[in-house]
């Protein structure tokens, strides 16, 4: 009897699912001549909720650009109207791999676009690729979504990697500070070994300047005996790769045992200016004063961009559109400028969109305008000489340091490419 | 040398932190015979209160201090009258669950009206560097370790010397007796509960400016506190104290010293201990060894 | 009609609404209630240790945890037919369990709690720590795929997820209904009585931790091979409480209420969601608070009352420590 309903049943799944295969041959899912579905994952709840508002400013940016008319004037991604579609996973890859069937299975998008954090990312990737959907411009740095592209055609990256920005780092003392002594702090994860090997290799001859290196974990209540060792050791630069709570509380405990390295460096993703701002008035302007990291993005908690149309248009939208938020906070210009870039590469793809058209257009990008980047950061990728897919979208950064008495970040220097291309 | 009392004064200062909550959960165990799971939330959610008395209302520092401790304690009160006497008679088990759904709704109920992300909660202590004899304190960790000398030291004075903490032992450890006395002794335990949720606002005030205070800032507070609190012996408001600076001084001097452990298994170690002294004494270091129901 | 019959034509029609429900629904429903049978196998064994014999376990995920990491372990490194770890994690979880019960057995009720929930929070530091769990990176598992063609991923893993389901709780029913489950229950309500009775306390509440821990074991191998990923982030404190909370809502020492549990566990979440992102953790809490306090006996007690049968479903639980 079991049995017979069993077979039953995989009779109607199987007609069922007939079905469903005859439908959707006319065009890819998630697109239609009017719109366009796009949706993601992010940690809105949970550890990793700092990056809540990345989502809200990409929403923001893709209901201006349905609101304007595009270069091709036309409204929306050239012609379709941007509907964005995300959901919460907590920072929990049980929950990324629910959601993420949920947008693709039920939603129906056309692409994922922005999903959050290395480890989410990575437990939905093999999916995605399966089922052929673009796993668009994650929000993690991890080295992997570039090196491992060929593998993985559907899933591109978007910032500079951990690896490369260590690397910069490492270069740049080894030429104008060969004789640093230095010490590193890290998290005691992948995301702080990519940057402990990227600075490494950036140091090449001059690694064994690296005097001592010390990790904590997430949990830790306090980096006090790290800062401790650190400090006894009499380095004069300090290298903080750190997640931005743990990066505040190094810089406050530093300041708390009266430890004030010559030079400090650290890692872009901590050094938004909200953080800053935070380590600036819990451990006093001079601790944090000199600061050096690495970015490609406006600041927009810098009055220098006053003037400038990228940083106006980014205000504008986010009065219009997100009148409650806090436009000071990095996050929304962030995800702003991701969605600036997914909107060109739509465009870009032209009248027939489909998964396979939008993934040739990412695999040949060329985007120089983007209003929300430091001058000369474009988001490129494209065949090498030696004919592999560069998949490293954004590969320059300007180095960039903190003011502590103005509390902001200046670029200095040119646009680098970490990646030494 | 030097680095040495650096390390534990700065294990002092952690255990402050931890001492305060301890107690907390020790009040409550002694009032109400459970562990409250949410003592860390609601400490959490004293510090959001107290967050926007500061930036919000634009109070100072201390007067912000000293509302956010009266609305802790008839936060506390509420508690104990609304969410835990109505399961006064029930099982311990369904005691430990009404702790947990109160963890829940504290935890979501902050993000939702404060936003989960990360927010500044300054120090009222200067960020001064004292040099004495070659070792360098620095007046942020003096302060947390005064501000909880001093409120172990305001709550043993208070039980010991006062009429309203000798009916609040009283009520606790013999309620039914007390009842017969003409002690209000469901007042007292509210009483309680208001002691023990302003010694988590106390110690999620001193948390918040090194740990950022975010919705999950006291979960490892928590975590270190239970620790504390069973080394010292759950039944022993001293116990518990010491336990807490035993356990921060020790975590601070392992994690320096013995890099085998190292800094990423603070956590734990610390519930190793947890769970060692469970198994070998129940009843903790300074805790009396009660015949309990099997 | 005996209730004997009503029971077992209720049983059927749940088994065949079971087998049918994948054609009713959308592929990606029978996704979700895979899960749900998943939160279901393993709130069937939290239900063992604290519904049946009275112990409070916060570090169920951890149990979860132990059987994923088995089944991630053995078939990513050692190339084991993920079906084969299935089995195999509920044994590893369970003797793991068995062995964390022996110490634990000594503890009452909230210290048993307390450490419950240090071992929880510890596993996902230890996972991050060790190179055989893979740190923090975790480990990827091959994607799931139907072995009969025709039938899609999803639809597999339903039946996959929920024919488990079925073996363990007809498991639960055997192991309970004789004098095992007799002593559980006389562990739980009446522990002096029991030891009176030559029952060792000891023994069944060790037991009783390891059959539980066995389940989620099976539970966690389940969901690695569902989500074909496995990492500490997978398994955070909030699923153990979660699961503690999804055991109570169901309604502790019943079987069946455990669907109702798993059934909250996987969708509440999706609704208050839209209220707003930090709307779910507050729901739960307060139905929580009001299941708690207006239907002790969760989700399958209130089924009883409506069918006009209220009855005693347990004796008087422990009694108030504070009696003493």
């Amino acid at each position: 009897m079991r049995r017979k309903l069993f077979l039953v049943a995989a009779l109607v799944v199987a007609a069922v699912a007939a079905m469903g295969a005859f439908a959707k041959s006319a065009s890819d899912p998630g697109v239609t001549s009017r719109t366009v579905t796009l949706g993601g994952t992010f940690p809105l709840t949970g550890p990793a909720s700092s990056y809540a508002p990345i989502p809200s400013g990409m929403a923001a940016y893709f209901s201006y650009a349905n609101a304007t008319r595009g270069p091709d004037h036309k409204r929306g991604a050239g012609g379709h109207q941007i509907i964005w579609k995300f959901y919460d996973d907590a920072y929990n890859p049980a929950n990324t791999v629910q959601r993420t069937h949920q947008l693709v299975e039920q939603d129906h998008v056309f692409a994922l676009v922005g999903g959050l954090g290395t480890e989410p990312q990575q437990a939905v990737r093999d999916y995605l690729n399966q089922q052929k959907v673009p796993q668009v411009f994650v929000s993690t740095g991890a080295t992997t979504w570039g090196f491992d592209h060929a593998q993985y055609p559907y899933t591109f990256g978007w910032q500079p990697d951990y690896q490369a920005e260590g690397a910069l780092y490492g270069r740049y003392i080894a030429k104008n500070d060969p004789n640093a002594k230095i010490g590193i702090l890290y998290q005691h994860d992948d995301y702080g070994k990519d940057y402990v090997a990227g600075l490494y290799a950036g140091l090449g001859a001059k690694k064994d300047q690296v005097t001592i290196s010390r990790s904590f974990e997430v949990t830790d209540a306090s980096v006090l005996s790290q800062i401790l060792d650190l400090k006894a050791s009499g380095i004069d630069t300090f290298m903080i790769f750190a997640t931005p709570s743990k990066t505040i509380a190094t810089y406050a405990t530093a300041a708390k045992v009266g430890w004030k390295p010559k030079n400090i460096y650290l890692n872009s993703v901590s050094g938004t200016q909200t953080f800053m701002a935070i380590a600036v008035k819990l451990a006093g302007a001079a601790e944090v004063d000199g600061t050096i990291s690495a970015y490609y993005l406006k600041d927009p908690a810098n009055p220098s961009w006053a003037n400038d149309a990228g940083m106006q248009k980014y205000n504008a939208i986010m009065a219009k559109y997100l009148p409650t938020a806090d436009p000071k906070n990095g996050l929304y210009l962030y995800g702003m400028a991701k969605a600036f870039d997914t909107v060109e590469a739509l465009r870009n793809t032209g009248a027939n969109l489909t998964r396979a058209n939008f993934v040739h257009t990412l695999n040949n990008l060329n985007i120089k305008d983007n209003p929300f980047a430091l001058p000369g950061v474009v988001t490129k990728t494209g065949k090498t000489k030696t004919g592999k897919i560069d998949a490293f979208p954004i590969s320059q950064v300007h180095l960039i340091r903190f003011d502590g008495a103005t509390q902001q970040w200046n670029p200095f220097g040119t646009t680098i490419d970490p990646r030494g291309k | 040398m030097a680095n040495f009392i650096q390390h534990v004064v700065a294990g002092l200062s952690n255990g402050g932190i931890y001492a305060t909550l301890a107690l907390a959960l020790v009040l409550i165990h002694r009032a109400t015979g459970t562990v409250n799971f949410a003592q860390g939330e609601m400490g959490m959610f004293l510090t959001y209160v107290a967050w926007s008395l500061i930036y919000s209302a634009g109070i100072t520092y201390w007067l912000a201090f000293t509302i956010t401790l009266v609305i802790a304690c008839l936060d506390g009160a509420a508690v104990h009258q609304v969410v835990i006497r109505p399961f006064e008679r029930r099982p311990e088990l369904t005691i430990v669950m009404v702790t947990i759904a109160l963890l829940l709704i504290l935890n979501g109920a902050a993000g939702w009206i404060w936003s989960p992300q990360e927010k500044f909660f300054e120090s009222p202590f200067p960020l001064d560097v004292i040099t004495v004899g070659g070792v360098v304190m620095n007046a942020q960790d003096l302060g947390v370790i005064g501000v909880s000398l001093a409120c172990v030291l305001v709550v043993f004075l208070f039980f010991r010397f006062t009429r309203a903490g000798l009916m609040m032992r009283a009520s606790a450890v013999g309620p039914a007796t007390s009842k017969l006395l003409g002690i209000r002794v469901a007042l007292m335990l509210s009483a309680g509960w208001g002691l023990a949720a302003m010694l988590s606002a106390v110690s999620g005030m001193m948390a918040a400016p090194v740990l950022v205070l975010t919705p999950n800032f006291m979960l490892i507070v928590l975590t270190y506190s239970f620790a504390a609190a069973v080394l010292g012996g759950i039944d022993s408001p001293w116990g518990a104290v010491a336990g807490a600076y035993l356990i921060g001084v020790g975590i601070s001097l392992l994690s320096a010293y013995v890099h085998s452990v190292g800094p990423e298994l603070q956590l734990p170690v610390a519930l190793a201990v947890l769970v060692l002294v469970l198994l070998v004494r129940p009843a903790g270091l300074f805790g009396r060894v009660v015949a309990r129901r099997v | 009609m005996t209730g004997r019959a009503v029971r077992g034509g209720t049983l059927l029609a749940a088994l065949a609404l079971a087998a049918f429900l994948p054609a009713g629904i959308s592929h990606f429903h029978s996704f979700q209630f895979a899960f749900v049978g998943i939160y279901f196998i393993a709130i069937v064994g939290l239900n063992v240790v604290t519904g049946y014999s009275g112990q409070i376990s916060l570090g169920h995920g951890a149990f979860m945890a132990i059987g994923a990491y088995t089944t991630a372990i053995l078939s990513h490194d050692h190339g084991v037919s993920v079906y084969w770890t299935i089995p195999i994690a509920g044994i590893v979880a369970g003797l793991i369990g068995f062995a964390f019960g022996f110490p634990a057995l000594r503890l009452s009720g909230v210290y048993l709690a307390l450490a419950t929930f240090g071992l929880a929070i510890a596993i996902v530091l230890i996972a991050k720590n060790y190179a055989f769990t893979g740190g923090g990176g975790g480990k990827s598992l091959t994607l799931p795929s139907s072995p009969i063609s025709g039938l899609s991923t999803n639809v597999w893993l339903y039946y996959l997820v929920w024919g488990t389901a079925l073996l363990m709780l007809l498991l639960a029913w055997l192991l309970l209904r004789g004098s095992l489950g007799r002593s559980f229950r006389m562990v739980r309500d009446a522990p002096i009585a029991a030891v009176s009775y030559g029952v060792s306390l000891a023994r069944y509440k060790t037991i009783a931790f390891g059959i539980a821990a066995a389940y989620a074991g099976v539970a966690g191998a389940l969901l690695a091979i569902s989500i074909a990923y496995v990492n500490p982030d997978t398994f955070p404190i909030s699923l153990s409480i979660l699961l503690l909370t999804g055991a109570v809502l169901g309604g502790l020492g019943s079987l069946t209420g455990m669907v109702f549990g798993a059934l909250f566990i996987e969708f509440v979440p999706l609704y208050a969601e839209k209220i707003n992102n930090q709307a779910p953790t507050v729901i739960y809490g307060f139905i929580l608070l009001a299941v708690l306090f207006a239907m002790p006996y969760g989700a399958a007690g209130l089924l009883h009352q409506l069918g006009g049968r209220v009855r005693q479903l347990r004796p008087k639980a422990t009694k108030d420590p504070r009696s003493e």
